[in-house]
């Protein structure tokens, strides 16, 4: 029975959070909801980390770098990117038809910004539509570099070694750092950008009306965004392309002599990463509303790790998991406590418990705690079985 | 940058015959069935220098072709770089200003001393283990909070070498302690990956360390009293100090190089390790076992060298280095519990550049990264930029190395 | 849930009808949102000042009697100085603390995006140290700012520095932040209505080294230098601006706000007499009872030389929130809100008044939008260590003229 508590246990857990935006309807409902989502977010993260880590074999520490591109892209169109009916004579500008399609000068960070479109529209006599293209444009566009860009950085630490590769993406994620917070007039640096809500007009879902600031319609798009990843990620993972990528992490010249194009295989993990976890970036950038550089800064990154280890490396799903309990327990862990007579400031301590967590799981539980319980269900029964057959292997052949 | 009609096409000319130097000197050389791991930097040094006209006599003279050659094509592609940089912005203050120029290299020579002690810990501990340390900034970072509170607010009468003493001290033990609870399982085959194994469980470290320094000293910053005060010196004379004139805080010689007495003093600390360290390696017993180890795991054990102390005592000794290194900069730099964050990184990229594991790398990419970053913050037109990407100027340089060399550049092939 | 709640307040009206006491509808304790950046990359020294004041803030409120016949409870949220984690804490702070009211903040991004949340709930804040002029610009009725705006904070640097004799050329250095940038331009706009030259170099705020930039700023030749950074990055540039012989002991030099927490500056920037510094809140010398007894708490519980302005102003700003909501009878927003209009309280800061607002709109009374929901007295003040480890309290005023209390050195006259 054992062997199908995991499934059960997805099941019912999915059937649960479909079904839990609308069945709660306790008074701290938004503040539920934004904890759901964000850790959808870390889910998704975490879990295309432990396949490009664990499975792939590849220690990249660039994760977080592809998310901030896929959400400073989306960023960056929804801020400079407008369609106006009318040309503006100030801005960059293409005819498309009879719109322009107008590209804003940097915004900066000045006290009383003017850009050159308030400046056209100071200037027009005639009324003049103004609208902007669709964010999930942006969020197509912010994927897509992601995907660039994993195709880029993958080329280049094709021929590099464990320890190498995750020096190097640690140093390409600093690097993108470094340029976000620097280049402030087109960023707005640590000031931070500054993007419209998922639905900005709100939207309307089977008859019921939700504003822009509903968490609900967000609530769905990012559990479908982690459940669509998930789908693909397995997929790869149970065809001929899974197998190539493990015998990769086994041993790469052995798959390498066995004809396995290591390279392409390596690259393809790569640019698959980049682009979910620029997706999960440019979704949770309009969800939050707002982006800084900090957002990719090494103690996010190394949250993602800790979820994938606290869940469990070698396993998608139970990476997925880890994501969600380890965000859950970090917020649980802001609540102080007091144990006798010591009462513990979590605000000081939080991170230092978070530290030790992740150490002794390693030290003692290697495979993630949630791949332990994973692996004890589905081996329930082997090894009886296992008796079982050797006991009938052994019987000698005479006697029957 | 107003004559950037001449920088510009001299840097894409040398981009391109640097390409190509890279792209075909590996095969010419493989043809010529030679060692093609140097190749592709060989190539591009000496393609960046000289275009064409140095590329055909490398390619024609093959086997011949030395190393020397090489560097110098390396110095005369920086050459190159330079005189076109300065005549392209001839108002910049790299160009027009000799003080600032002789100070920005004193100080990256200095800051370059200190980094390299840092990266040896790095890879001294890589070349014993096999891992890298994250946690290498939090060394540095308890090093340096040592030495705050041992001679600020503990022990006020402690002379500072005393209290620099006790933080390699505390450093060497966390190291050891550290080592012995949870990198043994990686040993004896109890972990399947024992080099991602040992990734992640320092990253735990860095949270671990961090915070746990933060929940017990706070996140003011701190910062130590110098070591100690220049006397006040004025040669040749009083009236006309051109050769040397020192105030308290500061040191400057022949009227242009000045250099601020913390760094002085971290730096003069630095190179006395520095010796003591190579004296260590190369003169006693327990230095030449570790380096054996390094060399021949195997081989030092059938030579009765217990792998496992030599792994003990490298991670011990390479968290000792970089908490010496933190040690003497907090009279530098006002320091708080994220203060390791960025030495950590830079560390990083002087291994690599240099190659994991190799001791003599670890201080040429020292050098070069400190050199490069003060290059950088002094040079760059735009003061904001130039600020803002002193984390990048180190990972430039380590983009190109590893395009050129995969292995750093003294690295080895495992 | 919600009909147990409504029976049960109701049950509690009724004993307390029965009693006589007060007849209010109030959830007991009345819980009132701290914000404060109280993890990196947050300015985390600012945060704990500001915990240590709302905190002794709450003790006092409660040693008073409390609010509306209940005891005040503060929920601390940290910011870590991350617009993002902002705004998740402003929602978990109205929608799962059901907070009355928000004090604090530091971070100004945090305080924008922050602002937004605050709005969409109609809870009222009060924020004590974030300058940016644009929080109080939008003109969000749930808005109120204790802290200075961020342009009069330059005007008073840039006034200063014309004020000082033969200075022509001025070097600003500054943080690439919404702090520093357009504290640094309006300070530049300041000088050049002047007359006066300069140049400005933005760092980012990990800066350790300053070498190249000190440097740089040598070779501009500067006669006075004004330095805008927060955080560690203040000490550590001032302290190598004073070893390479450009320091406060050189020329002319008006150091980062921080400087005013006297023992840490001094144990970080052992050479940095003859720094001028900004305070912001009136000197102790002209502290009023309330501002005395609040600093006499403070200095005991911290250890602290001085008490800084962002702790003032925490502990205002909890104690405007509980005022306004005794006075509004109620925690609800908008009575709070419509309180806190009217007030005129007397705290630490001196008399705190909003005077526009719904009621007198910034548009109707000609005067700019930044001035929404804005203390309009926030004393601001230039003071000059003279002594190496002068506690802050002890230094003389040297700028304006109606604060005055010694003169000013000018090292390099």
């Amino acid at each position: 029975m054992r062997r199908h508590i995991p499934a059960t246990a997805c099941g019912i857990g999915l059937v649960f959070l479909a079904a839990f935006p609308l069945v709660y309807g306790a008074s701290d409902y938004d503040y539920i909801m934004h904890l759901w989502i964000t850790a959808f977010f870390y889910a998704i993260l975490a879990s295309s980390w432990s396949l490009l880590a664990g499975y792939a074999g590849q220690f990249s520490f660039g994760h977080m770098a592809f998310m901030a591109l896929g959400a400073y892209t989306t960023g960056l169109f929804n801020n400079y990117f407008y369609l106006t009916s009318a040309a503006t004579g100030t801005c960059f500008e293409i005819p498309l038809g009879s719109w322009y399609f107008v590209v804003l000068d940097p915004i900066g960070v000045s006290a009383s910004p003017y850009s050159c479109l308030d400046a056209a529209r100071d200037a027009w006599t005639v009324d003049v539509t103004i609208t902007k293209p669709s964010l999930w444009f942006g969020i197509l566009f912010g994927i897509l570099v992601g995907g660039l860009f994993g195709w880029l950085i993958g080329r280049l630490v094709l021929r590099l070694r464990a320890a190498y590769l995750a020096l190097f993406t640690l140093g390409f994620s600093e690097i993108l750092r470094a340029i976000l917070s620097a280049e402030i007039g087109v960023t707005r640096g640590q000031a931070g950008l500054e993007l419209d809500p998922l639905f900005p007009d709100g939207v309307s879902i089977l008859g019921a009306s939700f504003d822009a600031t509903d968490k609900l319609p967000t609530y769905y798009v990012m559990f479908a965004l982690l459940l669509a990843c998930i789908a693909l990620m397995m997929r790869l993972e149970r065809s001929r392309f899974g197998l190539f990528v493990r015998s990769l992490r086994e041993d790469e010249d052995a798959a390498a002599a066995l004809g396995v194009h290591t390279v392409r295989y390596k690259l393809y993990t790569f640019v698959v990463t980049s682009m979910i976890a620029a997706a999960a970036g440019a979704v949770q950038a309009h969800y939050i509303g707002i982006i800084t550089p900090n957002i990719l800064i090494i103690l996010q990154m190394a949250l993602v790790v800790a979820m994938a280890v606290v869940g469990g490396l070698e396993s998608i799903v139970a990476a997925a998991v880890g994501g969600v309990v380890v965000y859950f327990l970090l917020e649980f862990l802001r609540n102080d406590f007091t144990i006798g007579a010591v009462s513990i400031d979590m605000t000081i301590w939080r991170l230092v418990f978070f530290g030790a967590i992740v150490m002794l799981t390693l030290r003692f539980q290697r495979n993630g705690l949630l791949y332990a319980f994973i692996m004890w269900c589905t081996r329930a029964g082997v090894a009886q079985e296992t008796v079982a057959k050797r006991a009938a292997a052994q019987q000698p052949p005479g006697k029957e | 940058m107003e004559h950037s009609i001449i920088f510009w096409p001299v840097v894409l000319w040398m981009i391109a015959w640097g390409v190509v130097g890279s792209v075909v000197t590996p095969r010419v050389f493989l043809r010529r069935d030679m060692d093609i791991s140097n190749a592709s930097l060989a190539g591009a040094f000496v393609g960046a220098a000289s275009g064409p006209f140095g590329l055909a006599p490398l390619w024609y003279l093959a086997p011949k072709s030395t190393r020397g050659w090489v560097l110098l094509s390396a110095a005369g592609a920086l050459a190159i770089l330079i005189a076109a940089f300065a005549l392209a912005d001839p108002d910049n203050v790299c160009v027009t200003n000799g003080s600032l120029v002789a100070s920005q290299v004193a100080n990256g020579l200095v800051m370059g001393t200190i980094y390299a002690l840092m990266a040896m810990g790095l890879t001294l501990i890589f070349s014993i283990l096999r891992v890298v340390n994250f946690a290498h900034g939090e060394f540095y970072m308890v090093g340096g909070m040592s030495v705050y509170y041992v001679s600020a607010v503990w022990l006020p009468e402690m002379p500072p070498a005393a209290a620099v003493l006790v933080a390699c001290g505390i450093t060497f033990v966390i190291g050891g302690a550290f080592e012995r609870l949870f990198l043994t399982p990686m040993y004896d085959g109890r972990v399947e990956r024992p080099i991602e194994y040992a990734v992640l469980v320092t990253f735990g470290l860095v949270f671990f360390l961090q915070y746990f320094v933060q929940a017990l000293a706070g996140a003011s910053p701190v910062k130590a009293q110098r070591f100690f005060d220049f006397p006040i010196i004025r040669l040749p004379s009083a009236e006309d100090p051109w050769l040397i004139k020192t105030s308290k805080a500061n040191l400057q010689l022949f009227d242009t190089v000045s250099v601020s007495n913390p760094r002085f003093t971290a730096a003069v600390i630095s190179v006395l390790v520095l010796l003591g360290l190579l004296f260590f390696l190369y003169r006693t017993w327990w230095g030449k076992a570790l380096r054996a180890v390094s060399q021949d795991r195997q081989a030092a054990a059938v030579a009765g060298i217990d792998p496992n102390k030599m792994n003990m005592l490298a991670f011990a000794l390479g968290g000792m280095l970089a908490g010496l290194s933190g040690a003497v900069l907090v009279q530098a730099f006002s320091w708080v519990p994220q203060v390791g964050m960025l030495p950590a990184l830079r560390s990083f990229v002087i291994v690599v550049l240099g190659g994991l594991g190799s001791l003599p790398g670890a201080f040429i990419g020292g050098i070069i990264v400190g050199m490069v970053e003060a290059a950088g913050t002094g040079c760059i037109p735009d003061p904001q930029r130039a600020a803002s990407y002193i984390p990048a100027y180190g990972m430039l340089i380590l983009t190109l190395t590893l395009l050129l060399k995969p292995t750093g550049l003294f690295g080895r092939r495992e | 849930m919600k009909i147990l709640t409504r029976t049960a307040v109701i049950a509690t009206g009724i004993v307390a009808l029965a009693a006589s006491a007060p007849a209010l509808a109030v959830d007991c304790p009345v819980k009132l949102g701290g914000i404060a950046p109280l993890s990196a990359p947050g300015a985390v020294t600012g945060g704990e000042a500001q915990r240590m004041g709302m905190q002794i803030a709450v003790e006092a409120i409660n040693a008073g009697g409390g609010v509306l016949g209940c005891e005040v409870e503060l929920v601390m949220g940290d910011t870590e100085g991350l617009p993002e984690k902002g705004t998740a804490l402003f929602e978990k702070l109205i929608s799962q603390d059901n907070v009355a009211g928000i004090a604090g903040g530091y971070h100004s991004s945090v305080g924008i995006a922050g602002k937004e949340v605050a709005h969409d709930k109609g809870v009222p804040v009060i924020f004590a140290s974030t300058w940016n002029d644009q929080i109080t610009a939008t003109k969000l009725p749930e808005v109120f700012r204790v802290a200075p705006l961020s342009s009069e904070a330059s005007a008073l640097y840039w006034k200063f520095a014309a004020s000082i004799p033969g200075t022509e050329k001025v070097v600003i250095v500054t943080e690439n932040t919404d702090y520093g940038i357009p504290a640094a331009e309006e300070t530049e706009k300041g000088l050049e209505s002047v007359g006066l030259a300069s140049t400005t170099f933005a760092v980012d705020i990990g800066t350790q080294d300053f070498s190249g930039i000190v440097q740089r700023v040598n070779a501009e030749g500067p006669d006075a230098i004004i330095v805008l950074l927060t955080g560690e990055a203040s000490f550590n540039f001032q302290q190598q601006a004073a070893e390479n012989g450009i320091g406060p002991g050189d020329l002319p030099f008006v150091c980062d706000i921080l400087a005013a927490e006297s023992a840490s500056f001094w144990e970080n920037v052992p050479d940095g007499n003859y720094c001028f510094v900004g305070q912001f809140g009136l000197p102790e010398a002209l502290y009023n009872d309330a501002a005395k007894a609040f600093a006499a708490t403070y200095k005991e519980r911290t250890g602290k030389e001085a008490v800084e302005s962002y702790a003032i102003e925490a502990y205002d700003a909890i104690g405007l929130l509980a005022a306004a909501i005794q006075q509004a009878g109620s925690t609800d927003g908008a009575a709070i809100i419509a309180a806190l209009e009217a007030i005129e309280y007397d705290g630490a800061l001196g008399t705190v008044s909003f005077p526009y607002g719904q009621g007198n709109d910034t548009a109707a009374a000609g005067v700019e939008d930044k001035f929404w929901h804005q203390f309009l007295d926030p004393a601001l003040m230039i003071f000059q260590y003279q002594e190496e480890g002068q506690k802050a309290g002890d230094a003389p005023i040297v700028f304006p003229d109606t604060y005055k209390t010694g003169d000013a050195v000018f090292v390099n006259q």
